[in-house]
């Protein structure tokens, strides 16, 4: 953000920020010393946005290879004292489970936050995980907050909680807190945190099956019931009204249910009861069992499972409560998609059993059926290239189009599921292209199988299915879409980097190197703008047995563009362009549209040009311009 | 305009276009102007080339909580293409409700694919004003950007029509608030594109 450097504005300003910004902001206020993560979305900003401001920061902020080696690296820190915080989205702490739950065991000494993005909608996520489970299975402290505000301050308190429960505290937050922008008003910036002692203390770090993990997990159970005490000093759970209907929310549910409140008439309010609950696990007992005595009735307002629902459920029991507590399992809210007001509004109309959602009804204009725009690959895009030479090369191999599988992986290049490449049939999990494709083969699967995998993947999680491949002589082609950066969340370095976002100087790990250490049969590097080349490696490969690997190595065209600007570009001789769509047919490059005239055009400030158009145009109708 | 206690604002666009630029200086104007905001975007996978919409919700003389509103809620819909302010146009109030327009349309691939004619501008037009009669400003964003010197400039050229209608912020928040977000060139072309933006409203819209 231009003027405004978060590493040096003063406590007490009133900014303008993204969650992400804010928690980055939270960093530099609680003293947080080592910062890693591995980009994902919603997660990825708080890295970023301390990165940019780095010059002006004493901190150690920088991506990791994969969110279990982030992991380690801030417990690493923080059993040495130091405070860190490690960032991911919700399949993220998926991979960084196994250490994650053995931390509990372990415990920190400086604080160690884990940051976890999930996404209800989903909006840019394989599935609508909800991470909230995992302070139940990792027995961890996990806080969440409703707006960037309080995004910031719970880094701050959730660094002191850690500290004192010298266990890791999970904050949690969702897209809309992460993304939304609002109002931060900047608390005291307080110097990082850095490394104070390391002790031998075997009983508490070593975890190889030794009958003290007993005591140890009795120690965490202990920990675990001293949690409300500890958090009770940071305000996290609040109460607003005394009516006797009782609503219970948590994060951005809570603006949801504020804003419903708020058009509603004023005796609306004098009979809610509303709880914010900024402690998630472990719920706080006492402070609901106070709140709820006196309530006649109960809604939980949550995004995703009914995680709350079922623990106030379970804690009513307990204290003998006998009231109705409503939510999800009984069909006043969606068990999928995120919330919002309108959804909220409707489960309380059906709880107060009187229609609010008519105090503000408007008139809107008419829709109208237009064409749908999912994002496609960018004009230019090398991956683009690289899955047409795939197509190609395989229909000269003699296969028919879609008979060979060609497997997915995470990334940008999983929008060649779109039309028209519509190249991949699968795409799960980081690095399950390879894996996946192998145990195809293994079940008996007799024709070629293909694998493709970004670069960042490759590294993140797609060594080990490599190995497997190799190391079981299972036959496959392997393509890596070499661009050289995480393109897909926002351009962020790879291993391959020789200096990071930082500056710091790094020792590049070499993709070819690897590939080529771990014992495959064939490897060859191509450019996928040479797509003739590309076309015929990809057929010599898949006719040969073994583990082949194409590097298909190009820049992220769009960072390219940005970086280095654009050499030529192309467009349309109208008198020759006959509207036969060829170009479009094969590439479904975006900067192509076709005029009301029915022949093509190009946006001039959208296309990069790649020339691919240019290539497939039947008519020599498009040319270059510089 | 003011008298709104909430102003709910939507910015349609195609991930490229600027559309994410746009809400944040409005959140970052209203931050300078004392008012609350939020703004509720999805980044990530839309921003390139797919549909964007950003939601922006400025409490002029109340707090505003929620980053999102419904559909028929929008006071003010701002549209950097024509078919997505189509397909956003759900989202605005039929009561009062501002659509302000950029002129220029970016086919999607799936419509080219599809093999059917595309929509003329005209058509496109004549369905966003359905019921809003003179509640419209149909702007040339992106002429007028390129005499500022960059096309990407046609999103602050919507900013000065918008500001110019809604007079939701003085001139010199805007002017600050992109000072925020830019620097050189690209600070100066941003200005320039905004008081542009103004004057084609002023000599346009002469309603205001």
């Amino acid at each position: 953000m231009g003027e405004v450097n978060l590493a040096k504005a003063p406590a007490g300003v009133k900014l303008a920020l993204m969650g992400n910004e804010a928690i980055a902001r939270g960093v530099i206020e609680s003293g947080t010393y080592v910062v890693t993560g591995y980009p994902g979305t919603p997660s990825s900003e708080v890295i970023m946005t301390l990165q940019e401001c780095s010059e002006d920061l004493d901190i150690y902020v920088e991506w990791a290879v994969n969110e279990r080696v982030a992991f380690e690296v801030g417990l690493g820190a923080s059993i040495g004292g130091a405070r860190s915080l490690v960032t991911m989205k919700g399949p993220g702490l998926n991979v960084a489970s196994d250490p994650l739950i053995s931390a509990a065991y372990s415990g920190v000494d400086g604080g160690l936050i884990v940051l976890v993005a999930d996404d209800p909608g989903p909006i840019t996520t394989q599935t609508e995980q909800d991470s909230r489970w995992y302070g139940k299975l990792a027995k961890l402290p996990m806080i969440t907050p409703s707006t960037p505000q309080e995004a910031k301050d719970m880094v701050v308190a959730g660094q002191n909680i850690s500290e004192e429960l010298k266990l890791p505290v999970i904050l949690r937050t969702t897209t809309r807190v992460n993304h939304t922008v609002a109002e931060v008003v900047t608390g005291d910036i307080t110097p990082p945190k850095k490394f104070m002692s390391f002790t031998k203390d075997q009983p508490r770090f070593v975890r190889a099956g030794m009958a003290w993990n007993l005591e140890r997990h009795k120690w965490l159970n202990k920990q675990l019931t001293l949690v409300e005490d500890v958090i009770e000093k940071y305000g996290l759970n609040k109460v607003e009204g005394e009516g006797s209907i009782c609503l219970i929310t948590e994060g951005v549910t809570y603006a949801y249910v504020k804003e419903v409140v708020s058009r509603s008439p004023d005796n609306l309010l004098k009979s809610l009861k509303i709880l914010k609950l900024g402690l998630i696990h472990p719920l706080p007992k006492r402070f609901l069992i106070r709140n709820l005595s006196d309530c006649s009735k109960v809604l939980v307002i949550e995004e995703l499972d009914p995680f709350i629902e079922e623990g106030v459920k379970n804690l009513a029991f307990d204290v003998g409560l006998n009231i109705p507590i409503y939510g999800k399992l009984s069909g006043y809210l969606p068990l999928e998609g995120e919330l919002n007001t309108d959804l909220v509004s409707n489960a309380l109309s059906k709880l107060l059993g009187s229609n609010l959602r008519q105090l503000n009804v408007v008139k809107q204009p008419a829709t109208y059926a237009v064409p749908a725009r999912p994002p496609p690959l960018c004009p230019g895009c090398p991956h683009r290239n690289s899955y047409l030479a795939i197509l190609l090369g395989l229909a000269k191999a003699g296969y028919k189009r879609d008979e060979i599988p060609i497997f997915g992986d995470i990334g940008c290049y999983a929008l060649s599921v779109n039309p028209p490449l519509s190249a991949i049939w699968t795409e799960h999990s980081m690095g399950a292209s390879i894996s996946m494709a192998m145990g195809l083969k293994l079940a008996g699967f007799n024709k070629p199988v293909i694998a493709t995998i970004g670069d960042s993947t490759f590294y993140h999680a797609g060594i080990q299915p490599l190995i497997e491949a190799v190391n079981k002589r299972v036959d496959m082609l392997v393509v890596i879409l070499d661009n050289g950066v995480v393109a897909m969340t926002g351009h962020q370095s790879t291993p391959a980097w020789n200096r990071t976002e930082t500056g710091r100087h790094t020792k590049p790990v070499d993709l070819y190197e690897v590939v080529k250490a771990l014992g495959v049969d064939r490897v060859s590097v191509v450019n996928p703008y040479r797509i003739d080349e590309m076309i015929e490696k990809v057929r010599e490969f898949i006719k040969e047995p073994g583990v082949n690997v194409l590097i298909a190595k190009a820049p992220c065209a769009l960072l390219n563009a940005r970086l280095r600007g654009v050499e030529k570009r192309y467009q349309v001789l109208l008198d020759k362009c006959t509207g036969c769509l060829a170009c479009i047919r094969v590439t479904g490059c975006p900067a192509l549209y076709v005029g009301e005239d029915g022949k093509v055009r190009i946006i001039t400030e959208d296309c990069l040009g790649c020339g691919l158009c240019a290539r497939f145009c039947p008519y020599k109708a498009i040319v270059e311009v510089r | 305009m003011l008298s709104n206690r909430v102003v709910n604002v939507l910015i349609a666009s195609v991930g490229g276009q600027g559309g994410l630029t746009l809400s944040r200086t409005l959140a970052i104007a209203s931050v300078l102007s004392n008012y609350s905001v939020r703004t509720g975007e999805t980044l990530g996978m839309a921003q390139r080339f797919g549909s964007v919409l950003s939601f922006v919700r400025v409490g002029v003389e109340e707090e505003v909580y929620s980053p999102l509103f419904g559909l028929g809620e929008a006071d003010y819909l701002i549209c950097l293409e024509l078919i997505e302010c189509v397909r956003a146009l759900k989202y605005l109030s039929c009561e009062g409700g501002y659509a302000v327009v950029s002129n220029e349309v970016k086919p999607p691939i799936s419509a080219s694919l599809s093999g059917s004619k595309p929509t003329p501008k005209d058509e496109l037009v004549s369905k966003i004003k359905g019921c809003l009669g003179n509640n419209l400003a149909v702007v040339p964003a992106r002429d007028i950007a390129l005499k500022t010197g960059s096309v990407r400039a046609s999103n602050m050229v919507l900013l000065g029509v918008f500001n110019y209608v809604s007079k939701l912020f003085k001139d010199e928040i805007v002017e600050e608030a992109l000072k925020n977000l830019f620097k050189g060139n690209a600070l100066e072309t941003s200005l320039k594109a905004y008081y542009e933006g103004k004057t084609w409203a002023s000599v346009n819209l002469k309603t205001f």
